[in-house]
């Protein structure tokens, strides 16, 4: 009788848990797992959002022998990822350093230096976009001011500057995260690690790199992945700023594939080329990650 | 001696910080400084962080005819119902997939921790919206909100789960000895104790939802009066005024950066402890 009781409990306790899981399961279902399959599927049609046709891989072979625009975006996006990412890992790194030294006012900068990290990158973009504007843009007058420049600089009229000041942008946004990563990491390496190597009369830039580095190469490898990945997917930053100009200059392959989703900027709405783009899009980034975690194994396994 | 050079290197160490503290406070000082200059100021001399002349014009512009206190109102609407939703969804789904005992309990977390590793970013916005009009949620916020509230964000389902392991399965069973059903103990003792990590996911979610542009422009395209502040924001940008309303965007920017650095300053723990926790489970 007993044992009964205990069979019916537990039995309604797994259909309390299945009913109170099942909305946020649906939800999930719905709104993750279909629209890959829909990507999938629109891959192989022809659709402007009312109607469709199947056209095969006729869409994956415009993208491969004509869409010169698309891989244009590809190359832009890694130019404006690993560029902004060599100023942006080695200023995380040096801060966090200098954070981890102990000092008086280290509360103080450790808030305010992260500040940025939670500012929209909407609007990111667009104080960067009137700061570094050519006309009464801030930056400009400065540095005329300062006589370094005779003449205003067209910052967004050239492709070259225009993603330098993205890239300035994307760093001033991002670099706070990876700071309190390092931050964490170097504040778990034992300090007698440490002080073993100043009884062998190390030099402090030794130090760093036979002790540190390789102490914080498991957070080192993690974060740099999540930080290619989120610079590949940059999104906002672009459309709030550039939006793509000067003449397609600055589009990253996530605005280029948005923008023919939606018919935005002038585009015609064309869903299945977009989803085409938006599957090899996926394969490029799965491709990079599983390039990186092949080539850092050496830094370390976990990436936890 | 060692002293001495101790106290030089800790002065190049605060010169360094200072010199980084100012160029990254720069163009948060510019924006909300910015917004207090006239029109006139803005679009005829750019060079000086500081106003000539402090008006509050701007705001009373950007409130009055910009449709500013429509925006605020939307991002608080919108923030404020997602926040709320996802504490509740994240809860109890960390809460099933940690306690529960069901069929395919395994099979159905292989599915939500698989989807990581499909990393479409933004890419599946279309299909989203897509989906939304089928349901016919696409014209305004619930659409956002239903999305982000019952899409399962992975990164709080681990936070929750790996926090509600911490807590001593032997306060469940006390309580089921006492009569207390599966959802009955999630109410009366695991909702309380996450306390500290509710604080986290709700930071994370505000930030998030306050701060988020591409969703809910999609979702409020042809309704320009549900938008929230950087839609709205970003919308005036687009619109062939740019030129002329550098105050309006300057004062929208500030009226969006405010509430969230205010909350910053005041939780700035949860925020960092739960921006690392979050991408580092994630």
């Amino acid at each position: 009788m007993k044992k009964r009781i205990g069979k019916y409990r537990r039995s309604t306790d797994s259909t309390q848990a299945l009913i109170m899981l099942a909305p946020m399961f649906i939800g999930f279902v719905i709104f993750t797992y279909v629209p890959i399959i829909y990507i999938l599927r629109y891959a192989f049609y022809q659709s402007n959002g009312f109607s469709e046709e199947w056209i095969g891989i006729r869409n994956f072979v415009r993208l491969f022998t004509r869409d010169t625009m698309y891989w244009t975006s590809v190359a832009n996006t890694f130019i404006l990822a690993f560029g902004k990412l060599l100023l942006e890992i080695p200023l995380a790194l040096l801060l966090a350093v200098l954070l981890n030294r102990g000092l008086k006012a280290t509360g103080f900068f450790r808030v305010t230096l992260f500040l940025p990290a939670i500012i929209s990158t909407a609007i990111t973009g667009l104080i960067f976009s009137l700061m570094f504007a050519a006309y009464n843009g801030i930056i400009n007058d400065m540095l005329m001011n300062a006589g370094l420049i005779s003449r205003a600089i067209n910052w967004f009229g050239n492709k070259w500057t225009a993603l330098f000041v993205l890239g300035l942008a994307s760093v001033w946004n991002n670099f706070g995260i990876n700071m309190i990563f390092f931050l964490m990491a170097l504040q778990s390496v034992p300090m007698e690690l440490y002080e073993c190597a100043e009884i062998d009369g190390i030099t402090p830039l030794k130090k760093f790199f036979y002790i540190t580095l390789p102490m914080i190469g498991p957070t080192f490898q993690a974060v740099l992945l999540m930080a290619i990945v989120g610079s590949l997917k940059v999104a906002d930053l672009i459309l709030a700023s550039t939006n793509g100009q000067p003449a397609g200059g600055t589009e990253v392959v996530m605005t280029y594939v948005f923008k023919y989703f939606f018919g935005y900027d002038g585009r015609n709405i064309e869903v299945g080329y977009a989803s085409a783009m938006a599957v090899i899009t996926g394969i490029i980034l799965a491709i990079v990650s599983f390039i990186y975690m092949k080539s850092t194994n050496k830094l370390g396994h976990s990436t936890e | 001696m060692k002293i001495k050079k101790k106290t030089i290197s800790a002065a190049i160490i605060y010169l360094v910080l200072s010199v980084i503290f100012v160029i990254v406070i720069f163009p948060v000082l510019y924006t909300i400084l910015g917004s207090f200059k006239g029109n006139m100021e803005l679009l005829t001399e750019g060079n000086s962080l500081f106003p000539k002349r402090f008006v509050l014009e701007n705001y009373v512009q950007a409130w009055n005819m910009g449709n500013f206190a429509k925006y605020t109102w939307n991002s608080i609407f919108m923030s404020g119902t997602i926040v709320l939703g996802t504490i509740f969804t994240s809860t109890i789904a960390g809460y099933c997939f940690e306690r529960g005992k069901f069929p395919f309990k395994n099979f159905l977390f292989l599915m939500v921790v698989s989807s990581m590793f499909v990393n479409l970013g933004s890419l599946t916005l279309y299909p989203q919206f897509a989906i939304a009009k089928v349901f016919g949620i696409n014209k305004s916020l619930w659409g956002v909100i239903i999305i982000r509230v019952f899409g399962l964000n992975v990164t709080n389902l681990f936070i929750t789960r790996s926090y509600i392991r911490s807590i001593s399965v032997e306060i469940d069973e006390s309580a089921k000895v006492d009569g207390c059903s599966f959802f009955s103990i999630y109410v009366r003792i695991i909702l309380p104790l996450l306390k500290p990590l509710i604080a986290t996911i709700a930071i994370l979610e505000f930030r998030h939802s306050w701060n988020d542009y591409l969703m809910p422009m999609v979702f409020t395209l042809s309704n320009p009066d549900r938008m929230p502040l950087i839609v709205g924001i970003m919308n005036l940008k687009g619109s062939g005024v740019a030129a002329s309303s550098w105050n309006l965007m300057l004062a929208g920017s500030a009226i969006a950066l405010v509430p969230m650095i205010v909350v910053y300053l005041i939780f700035n723990r949860y925020f960092i402890e739960g921006l690392t926790a979050g991408a580092v489970k994630g």
